[in-house]
């Protein structure tokens, strides 16, 4: 029987149609794909399955019986278990109690074991292999040993139905193989799981299943088996796209950017050395935790460090702030999208100016006039799809947004762009654009260093590839020379 | 911006419907003089609540500004009398101090990364203590250059406030900063998330930093025009400010969180504000209703303001499906901005009410009506009655002789007053009766350079003045009702103390407000008589008691201790009479004696209990009640410049020296006779 | 969890008494200790409400004039005949009253604490002295003083229920899922409905219980004399707050210790005193105050950052979702 079961739901914000009547259903020990570009209603989906939201029309039934009115309490009771991109746990409280306060019930009159807690913590860590201090404090944990924290704590609400959105977007290979392990586990255990995930590499190698949500409404549910790619992506955007990466000749120019020797023991990274050319994209692999947004960082003046030097356009110059990055001409789009990319209660066009405002500010007073035409330049060159420069931001698809992050630092017309993770989260058909655009900024002799933690989009957009692990460079090989055996192999050596 | 503008227009002619309400039921509210002196009132808090703007703006806060109000005040005033240094130069020194203060709220917040609600509440109690610490809390700086007094109580081309300009200044730099340049830009960035904002390379503690030096610095410069205004420095000037300066920026949409708000919403809502205020004195209702109607008002405008933007918020989470057109966001905020509408028509009809309630009952006690149009000739004559502070039990007890007087005599009487010390508010509540045009204004005086000025302007505009309990400067009142001189009041107490400890020992005082200027004459008085006659009467300390009863009493206790050679607690302060005889109970110490200037009724246990030997006084209800009759006789003329007694009803034969009526003789009040009196 | 505030302060308060001890050693008398402690009960009962509230989050500045508002309660009863313990009663239901509107206007329409209690603080107050006049309430029946105790036992009783009290408050926040609730909500919001618990009621609660302390306390300090002033709690909001930041609780909720906050209100409370005892003007013990506040505060702040900063984005992100 059906683990859960939604019927045509239909939802609705404030006159906007999130959802138009999408149907799902969940068999037990199954992996059920749910795939869509950002926008199709994906979210909304799991926001009722998990209590989050409640549906304007249709049916949500799970283990038989339909539920009238969902809540998080509700769900938990039901065996509903989420987990999402951004952990959603208790800076100031230990891993213990984090993980407790999840199971524990919500009443409010008990006495607090403090010891079962450190326990049941300890239990649920070393089922998924992680060496985590169960009396830590969260806000001292990076962002994948947060990300155990939230999959211990579904682990231990023993749920039947597991939701997991994009669970491996900042996990290292190894983390995401411990991962894939537990989600057979669960498997094998009749509970059933449904995995959202860009990465179509994951989901064919996991999936029983696949869903696509297409536009508020389910299109087509389809067997993995007998599925092909390039099927799938068409039937997610509706159009045939053609090589997910561009292919490109480009003849590198001069050094554009060059790191000497650049350590720092706060940061944790030493002696690294490397440098981008012209028009050429050094992709930088290697697992999360290695170090390579603190490297990004750094060389966006966000962190200080200790010794080493910096050259653009071999010139040592010292970057204490973003303010001499970006008169420099380095440009940097930050990791963690939501918190440091584009300001979500501003405009489209205020944040495309934010990084130069001098430009449309002469005399120090902002030309609103100037300010629109620039932006109205970008969301063309960029096709972002907005009903205006004014619209807030906050209001467009995570694809749009990011495409407005990035014209930010198209707008100071860089030398160097460092891109972090430039199509994390991103649905398929933005991500080609995305790429496309870096094809263009490099021909155009712009240097650019792409952090990613996709081995494929590595290695299908870089010109050479540089390997990080422990906050030090391990190995840098040619694109042509690759493989992404060699790679993993550099990144996971110790 | 476009919206931001739209919903402003909306909130004016809000402002205008509550402008026009109160010209129905207010005296003579809606005249140009009425408005330009509302406007006077409003440029230190106005410069403030421009300030504060662009701080709450940027998710931030500055509870330490009114403090640094008071801080430069001083600053200014030592600089000017101690000093002797010319009005340029002693602002300059002002305005530095405002600037020092200001970068050590922005290193600490901005470089060192504090939270800004802490370190202002750390730095008010610094700057407003630095403050008390220089004038050892009594001094009060005043005497000033008339052409320096002009800045403050002068008019720029016969009818704009002087301060007017200077303001308009402040606020249109403001303006461009915040709403124009690229820095503003950058500022609401901050707001909405600083760390986003850093990642864009804005240089957030450094525009972070600037703010709060600036707001250092517009301190000042309030600091400045304040004293220019009133004619005097204190340690406490600008108290409470900071809040009102929060209250007028959230009221006009700014949100706390950061991010949301404009220069022109605050000076909506400190519009909304003075406007409510002023209009609330002119239809003579109590003061307490201000503060009241300010804080329903702040509730019920952020209520739905708060409702409106989790609607938006809620809109936002459908990331991907079409977009909120900008009709959405300007009904948003249009749904806010009726509500702030409907919250000032609400109260306006909740004052017209009253106000007809008011009316009704004054019918009732006596007299023809007192209706809101401009007052006929032959009318009831309307004595305006300000106490030093209303909740004070020693004015609440002359209120009862006042009112007598006023039913005995047919008179009208409008009873108001700051509710606690604030020359500041006197002042203002005098040019609101110049407004209403009242014929007889008599004020307790709490800041005699303060007030005089716009009593001399009351009289000037035909209007009877008295002062009472405490005097202005000799030209600007007509007569001062005087229960007891300065000087009477000393000797009275350093005799009976003398006498209480055989002519030697050591006494000492515990003083009320920190620079209440009638309680250090008597202090002043005192050692004079001391010096004069009892050489081996010894005055050990001081110690102030801000009017509250606990301190009284814990400073007592300290002081018995610290002390021990004390024999006798002189307490000058209604409050601390009770509390510092409590203490020498709780104590034990039967060998202190216990005397002051109080009330009866609170020290009656004490003088049964023998702990207080003598509490001096005189009839306060008896004052109240010679001040109306006073008012009465001078508003139909029949108090002349130079009479030497006039009749006082049920108080018969009072004696008038030169322009002082006094009372009589002070009352002691003992175990043989407290009883007799009941206030 | 370290406690390496709580120690620091501790450490200042030794080395204040070292001082004392050294230059004026009559500070330490039995009476002045007795009196001290007196003077400051109320505001360490006032500071625990506060601690709760800064915990999860908000802030409450209204302190002050609740406790006016239910001293004056506490005494228009006990004047009118009825029993004490019925006016005892009065003073926590006042209490519970404005902290149950405060905490319904922040939780559940979600206006600003700030605006909130500031707007509680200008109205109670201004209300208050309307409805008194000024007047102070007198004529306690003698059974109100000491609360029917004598001078020498009260200060001994109420030692004992502030111990209880305090006691109480730390076991309850540290081994009830409801004192965790409070760090919970504190800490993040958003989590907290995550995990099925209800942060609006808890805000709501916290407010309530923070009404009913500041009720406890002025009834415990209106005791001490045989009648009321209405414009009492004048400034109380500002000693607690500063205690509780002192003591180390975090501005922004989710941290800190009820340990903290006595030994914060030890610590200021004795400042005042301790100056007044060395002759030292006490003019300037608002200035030490704010200078102790900004010195404590500044401490912490340069210690975390000092200590490595792991991936802000790994904090930033933790705390939306």
């Amino acid at each position: 029987m059906t683990l859960l079961e939604a019927r045509s739901l239909t939802k609705s914000f404030a006159g906007v149609r999130a959802l138009k009547g999408a149907s799902f259903d969940l068999r037990p020990g199954e992996v059920h794909a749910l795939v869509g570009e950002n926008g199709a209603g994906k979210s909304t989906l799991i926001k009722i399955m998990t209590g989050a939201e409640t549906p304007d029309g249709g049916t949500l039934t799970v283990a038989g019986e339909t539920v009238r009115r969902m809540d998080p309490h509700t769900a938990r009771a039901l065996g509903i278990a989420a987990i999402y991109q951004q952990p959603s746990l208790f800076p100031d409280l230990s891993v213990a109690e984090n993980i407790a306060l999840a199971l524990d019930g919500a009443s409010l009159w008990r006495r607090v074991d403090w010891g079962a807690r450190r326990r049941a913590a300890e239990a649920l860590l070393d089922r998924l292999g992680a060496h985590l201090d169960p009396n830590g404090a969260v806000d001292a944990l990076s962002m994948p040993e947060q990300q155990i924290v939230e999959i211990a704590k579904a682990l231990g609400a023993r749920a039947r139905i597991v939701i997991m959105d994009e669970p491996t977007a900042s996990l290292s290979d190894r983390e995401v193989s411990r991962l894939f392990e537990i989600v057979q586990r669960l498997r094998a255990d009749g509970t059933g799981i449904i995995y959202i995930s860009h990465r179509l590499d994951e989901i064919f190698t996991l999936a029983d299943r696949v869903t696509v949500l297409r536009d508020g409404e389910t299109l087509v549910t389809r067997e993995r088996e007998g599925l092909r790619r390039d099927e799938l992506i068409h039937l997610m955007v509706g159009r045939e796209l053609s090589a997910v990466y561009p292919k490109r000749a480009i003849e590198p120019g001069d050094v554009v950017l060059e790191l000497r020797g650049l350590s720092s023991r706060a940061s944790g990274l030493s002696d690294v050395s490397l440098s981008v050319r012209r028009g050429e994209i050094l992709g930088v692999a290697g697992l999360v935790g290695s170090g390579r947004t603190e490297l990004a960082e750094t060389i966006f003046g966000l962190r200080p460090y200790d010794s080493g030097t910096i050259l653009v356009r071999n010139r040592a110059v010292p970057i204490g702030s973003p303010a001499d990055a970006i008169a420099l001409g380095i440009g940097y789009l930050p990791e963690d999208r939501r918190q440091h990319g584009a300001i979500l209660e501003m405009s489209v066009a205020a944040n495309m100016t934010l990084a130069n405002l001098r430009a449309v500010s002469p005399r120090g007073l902002v030309d609103a006039a100037a300010e629109r035409r620039e932006a109205a330049r970008f969301v063309e060159r960029l096709r972002i799809k907005t009903p205006s420069v004014a619209t807030e931001v906050g209001l467009l698809s995570g694809g749009n947004q990011q495409k407005v992050a990035l014209a930010r630092w198209l707008a100071i017309e860089p030398s160097v762009l460092v891109l972090d993770e430039p199509t994390q989260g991103v649905d398929v058909g933005a991500k080609s654009e995305i790429h496309a655009i870096m094809g263009e900024l490099a021909a155009r002799g712009v240097g650019i260093l792409m952090i990613s933690s996709e081995l494929p989009e590595v290695l299908g957009m870089s010109d050479r590839i540089a390997v990080m692990r422990g906050g030090r460079i391990v190995g840098q090989v040619e694109r042509d020379a690759a493989s992404p055996q060699e790679i993993l192999s550099m990144a996971l050596h110790s | 911006m476009q919206a931001l503008r739209r919903g402003e227009w909306v909130l004016l002619a809000a402002l205008a419907g509550e402008i026009a309400l109160f010209a129905l039921i207010a005296e003579q509210f809606l005249t140009l003089g009425n408005f330009f002196e509302v406007m006077r009132l409003s440029v230190e808090l106005g410069l403030l609540a421009a300030a504060m703007t662009p701080i709450i703006i940027t998710g931030g806060i500055d509870l330490s500004i009114g403090a640094m109000l008071g801080l430069s005040a001083v600053v200014f005033g030592a600089a000017s009398r101690d000093w002797q240094l010319p009005a340029v130069a002693a602002a300059a020194l002002a305005l530095a101090v405002g600037g020092a203060g200001g970068a050590l709220n922005a290193l600490l917040i901005a470089r060192v990364g504090i939270p800004p609600l802490i370190v202002t509440l750390g730095s008010l109690s610094l700057f407003r203590g630095l403050a008390e610490g220089l004038t050892q809390g009594a001094v009060n700086y005043s005497g000033y250059s008339p052409r320096f007094l002009q800045l403050g109580q002068g008019y720029q081309w016969g009818v704009v406030p002087a301060q007017l300009p200077l303001f308009v200044l402040v606020f249109a730099a403001y303006v461009v900063l915040l709403h124009q340049s690229a820095i503003g830009r950058q500022l609401y960035a901050i707001g909405f998330t600083a760390a986003g904002s850093r990642y864009a390379g804005v240089p957030v503690a450094r525009r972070v930093g600037l703010l709060y030096f600036l707001s250092g610095l517009v301190a000042s410069l309030a600091a400045i025009v304040y004293v220019a205004h009133l004619g005097q420095a204190r340690a406490d000037a600008g108290a409470g400010y900071e809040l009102d300066a929060i209250t007028a920026v959230v009221l006009g949409g700014a949100s706390v969180f950061g991010g949301r708000g404009s220069l022109w919403g605050t000076l909506l809502g400190l519009f909304a504000i003075t406007v409510l205020q002023n209009g609330l004195h002119l239809a003579a209702l109590p003061s307490e209703l201000v503060g009241l109607l300010t804080a329903t008002l702040l509730v019920t405008t952020i209520a739905m303001g708060a409702s409106a933007s989790a609607r938006r918020d809620a809109a936002r989470a459908t990331a991907g499906f079409g977009v909120l057109s900008l009709e959405d966001e300007v009904s948003l905020r249009n749904t806010h901005v009726a509500v702030i509408c409907a919250a000032i028509v609400a109260g306006a009809l909740i004052v017209s009410g009253t106000n007809v309630w008011l009316v009704r009952s004054l019918e009732r006690t006596g007299g023809p009506a007192a209706s809101a149009a401009a007052r006929p000739a032959g009318g009831p004559i309307v004595v305006a009655m300000m106490p030093k502070a209303k909740g004070d039990p020693y004015f609440v007890s002359c209120r009862a002789g006042a009112e007598e007087a006023a039913r005995e005599l047919g008179v009208e009487l409008i009873w108001d007053g700051p509710t606690s010390l604030d020359a500041a508010k006197q002042n203002e509540l005098v040019e609101n009766w110049i407004t209403r045009k009242v014929n007889v204004i008599a004020v307790a005086v709490e800041n005699r350079a303060a007030i005089s000025s716009v009593l001399r302007k009351a009289r000037e505009r035909g209007i009877k003045v008295l002062t009472w309990d405490a005097d202005a400067e000799a030209n600007a009142r007509d007569y001062f009702v005087n229960q007891a001189t300065a000087e009477g009041i000393a000797n009275t107490l350093t005799d009976e103390a003398a006498r209480l400890l055989g002519g030697k020992g050591d006494f000492a005082i515990i003083t009320g407000a920190l620079s209440a200027a009638n309680q250090n004459e008597w202090i002043a008085f005192i050692r004079k008589r001391l010096a004069a006659r009892y050489p081996d009467l010894k005055l050990a300390t001081i110690r102030p008691s801000d009017d509250d009863r606990d301190k009284a009493f814990a400073e007592t206790q300290t002081i018995l201790r610290v002390n021990p050679t004390v024999k006798l607690m002189m307490a000058i302060s209604a409050p601390a009479v009770p509390g510092s005889a409590e203490a020498v109970r709780q104590a034990g110490r039967t060998d202190v004696k216990v005397i002051g200037l109080s009330l009866p009724n609170i020290n009656k246990p004490y003088v049964h209990g023998g702990v207080v030997q003598t509490v001096v006084l005189w009839n306060t209800r008896d004052l109240g009640y010679l001040t109306i009759h006073a008012g009465a006789l001078l508003a139909n003329g029949q108090l002349g410049a130079s009479a030497t007694t006039l009749q006082a009803g049920r108080l018969g034969n009072i004696e008038v020296r030169a322009s002082e009526i006094i009372l009589g003789p002070p009352l002691m009040f003992t175990k043989a006779n407290i009883d007799n009196f009941d206030f | 969890m370290n406690y390496r505030r709580e120690l620091s302060v501790a450490l200042a308060i030794v080395v204040l008494g070292v001082v004392l001890a050294l230059a004026r050693p009559a500070f330490f008398s039995a009476e002045n200790l007795n009196d001290l402690f007196l003077a400051n009960m109320a505001v360490l009962v006032c500071a625990v409400g506060a601690t709760l509230v800064i915990l999860v989050g908000e802030i409450d500045i209204a302190v002050g004039s609740t406790f006016a508002f239910c001293s004056v309660a506490a005494g228009v009863v006990a004047t009118s005949g009825l029993p004490l313990p019925v006016a005892a009663l009065t003073a926590c239901v006042a209490g519970v009253v404005v902290g149950a509107v405060d905490g319904a206007l922040v939780a559940f329409a979600g206006i600003p604490s700030i605006v909130v209690t500031l707007a509680a603080m200008i109205g109670v107050r201004d209300a208050l002295r309307w409805a008194t006049q000024g007047a102070w309430i007198e004529n306690l029946p003698a059974s109100f003083q000491w609360l029917g105790l004598t001078q020498g036992s009260y200060p001994m009783a109420m030692a004992a229920l502030l111990l209880v009290l305090i006691v109480s408050a730390t076991w309850l926040m540290s081994e009830t899922a409801a004192g965790r609730a409070v760090y919970a909500t504190g800490s993040n919001r958003r989590a907290a409905t995550l995990v099925g618990l209800d942060p609006a009621l808890v805000v709501f609660a916290v407010f309530a219980i923070a009404g009913l302390l500041a009720g406890l306390g002025a009834l415990i300090n209106a005791a001490r004399f045989n009648q009321i002033p209405s414009n009492g709690g004048i400034g109380l909001e500002m000693k607690a707050i500063a205690a509780v930041v002192v003591g180390g609780t975090a501005i922004s909720g989710g941290r800190g210790t009820m340990l903290g906050t006595v030994l914060g209100v030890v610590l200021l409370g004795a400042i005042g005193p301790a100056l007044t005892f060395m002759g030292v003007s006490a003019y300037w013990e608002r200035a030490l105050h704010g200078a102790i506040i900004l010195t404590a505060v500044a401490i912490d702040a340069l210690r975390a950052r000092r200590a490595v900063p792991t991936v802000t984005a790994a904090r930033a992100a933790a705390v939306s979702a």
